[in-house]
């Protein structure tokens, strides 16, 4: 999969992009590929950039230093050919609210060429809000406003699709939705979804891979699945849950003891055959955990742990 | 890219979808049959002493100019700042268009609608003023009829409406609050009369430039010069370039300035 995504042309790059307003420099140098096809997360504490660096690349910022290129196209040089391929919620979205949800969505089919009735029509349908589409968005909820920005950004067949913190807002059965409507869109439309969020959770159930960034800088770029993929062969640490650690521990002869259980480093393989020999010597196992790393544990360890600055 | 034409196209949904456009032209409407009424039924010395229709339908849109003027500043103020104070500026700029042609398309469809509530207001006026006048032929005025003075007048109001809106558009602009632009137009368009008398440019050479001076075009209708000789094309010029001045200052900083929360 890394191979690949060298091979293929990223659908945006940063390069050595920074932002200075006066002295304070908000985004220092953030050089980043976002390869077509994936779900790529942009993950950092409140104020690290992230907002600033998605304004710049859909050009409602200058950019100080550096370029952006979408699709091979310069968001400084040619922004209207480059701002073609993107669909984008920056922040809220925020809508006309005097016109109905459709009124709105016209307004932004009228400025690209292409998106007809029955477009309009699939993108409503995609989000689920045929039913209050013709009532003004000042009736509408938060959540349903967040459905309405979704679908302005789908509208035109959008190459990247840029969405700021798009599960604010959005109830557990919305967050839900949206993670599978934007896995569907990856993978019928082929659209490459770059998603800001600081909620680090979501984030893992949602991306294939994450850049991290920090201070205005970046910190890391992790490949989510690889991740997934690597737990299957190399041994991670387990919890075995049973009613007497004491005698499971001098059965296994390593691990750890720990209230309720035994911890120890085990294969795929390997934890099938010890539960195996702990069931056998009459040892009740209520449950078999394996205790990964979360992308929240790795992101506090990766960022310090530290405050807004 | 699809045509320039629905930009305009968006402008003008955003501006007549809403009750208030509406209620500002059904204002106008009302004041423009209101007073050929008024001095109908106000008159004291019988039908001699009414005035005939084209003296009648001036002096009505003399006084509706002043509420077309603020109604025109309303919508010239909201047209940029508004985007920003809703926060759908951001969903704006993001289209495959440049900020020029964005601004360009709201400035037209601001243009477009001062000139549907002029004709709105002469519309009405007109017919209020047959229905309200003396059959009496309107005495000629200078050398010009009584309806081609009217016109003239009617033209020159315009004109001045026309860069009082171009300001408040610069200013919506520049610091995207509406209250900000549509307070410093109205403060100009009152006060411009009193600047031109305490900087008359018989005292002070240099007022000749302020914009002040310039401001009423009506003394050219009956006199070639106004005051310390200043002609018609010069003041016609020193008008062009304020407005000039105007939209540029307004597209430099619109195309120029972050769009940040």
């Amino acid at each position: 999969m890394s191979n690949m995504a060298e091979v293929v042309k990223p659908v945006a790059s940063l390069m050595g992009v920074s932002k200075t307003i006066g002295s304070k420099t908000l985004v220092s140098d953030l050089t980043l590929d976002i390869p077509p096809g994936q779900v790529f997360g942009f993950l950092g504490p409140n104020g690290a950039g992230k907002t600033t660096t998605i304004r710049m690349m859909v050009g409602l910022i200058s950019i100080s230093k550096g370029d952006i290129l979408i699709c091979g196209r310069s968001v400084k040089d040619h922004f209207e050919e480059a701002i073609a391929n993107v669909g984008a919620i920056v922040e809220n979205p925020e809508m006309y609210k005097f016109l109905t949800g459709y009124q709105n969505l016209r307004q932004y089919a009228r400025m690209v060429r292409g998106v007809g009735k029955e477009r309009i029509d699939e993108v409503i349908k995609l989000v689920g809000l045929e039913q209050r589409i013709h009532d003004k968005v000042k009736t509408y909820s938060l959540g349903m406003r967040q459905r309405l920005g979704v679908a302005q950004a789908l509208l035109h067949r959008p190459k990247l699709l840029i969405l700021d913190e798009p599960t604010n807002g959005l109830d557990p059965q919305g967050i839900r939705e949206l993670r599978d409507y934007l896995r569907r869109l990856c993978i019928e439309e082929g659209t490459t979804v770059f998603v800001s969020s600081h909620l680090l959770s979501e984030m893992e159930l949602m991306c294939d891979s994450v850049a991290i960034i920090q201070n205005g800088k970046l910190v890391d770029v992790k490949q989510l699945k690889a991740v997934g993929d690597s737990i299957a062969v190399s041994s991670v640490e387990t919890l075995f849950d049973v009613d007497n650690p004491q005698a499971a521990l001098e059965l296994i002869g390593r691990g750890q003891l720990q209230p309720g259980g035994i911890v120890l480093e085990a294969g795929r393989e390997e934890v099938a055959g010890l539960n195996a020999r702990l069931v056998a010597a009459g040892i009740k196992v209520y449950g078999i955990r394996t205790l990964s790393r979360s992308l929240e544990d790795q992101f506090l360890e990766i960022t310090g742990g530290e405050g807004i600055v | 890219m699809s045509e320039f034409t629905s930009l305009i196209h968006n402008e003008n949904i955003k501006i007549y979808s809403r009750v208030r456009t509406w209620v500002m032209l059904f204002i106008l409407a009302f004041i423009s049959v209101l007073f050929p009424a008024l001095f109908h039924f106000t008159s004291s010395g019988g039908s001699a002493s009414l005035m005939g229709l084209w003296e009648n339908f001036q002096t009505t849109l003399t006084i509706a100019f002043f509420l077309n003027t603020i109604f025109t500043v309303v919508i010239a103020s909201d047209s940029v700042a508004g985007e920003f104070s809703w926060g759908t500026i951001k969903l704006l700029l993001i289209r495959p268009w440049s900020r020029s042609k964005i601004l360009l398309s709201k400035y037209i469809s601001l243009v477009l609608f001062s000139l549907l509530s002029t004709a709105v207001m002469m519309l009405f006026a007109y017919g209020a003023s047959l229905i309200f006048s003396s059959g009496n032929a309107s005495a000629n005025v200078g050398s010009f009829t009584a309806f081609e003075y009217a016109m003239l007048d009617v033209l020159c109001s315009y004109f001045e409406m026309f860069i009082t809106a171009a300001l408040a558009f610069m200013v919506s602009s520049v610091f995207r609050a509406s209250g900000l632009a549509i307070g410093l137009s109205l403060f100009i368009m009152f006060t411009q009369s009193m600047f031109a008398m305490i900087f008359n440019p018989e005292r002070y050479a240099w007022a000749k430039y302020l914009i002040f001076t310039h401001m009423d075009l009506h003394r050219y209708i009956l006199s070639d010069t106004g005051p310390a000789g200043i002609t018609f094309g010069f003041s016609a010029l020193v008008l062009g370039v304020y407005y000039l001045l105007f939209l540029l200052v307004a597209w430099y900083v619109f195309r120029k300035r972050d769009v940040a929360a």
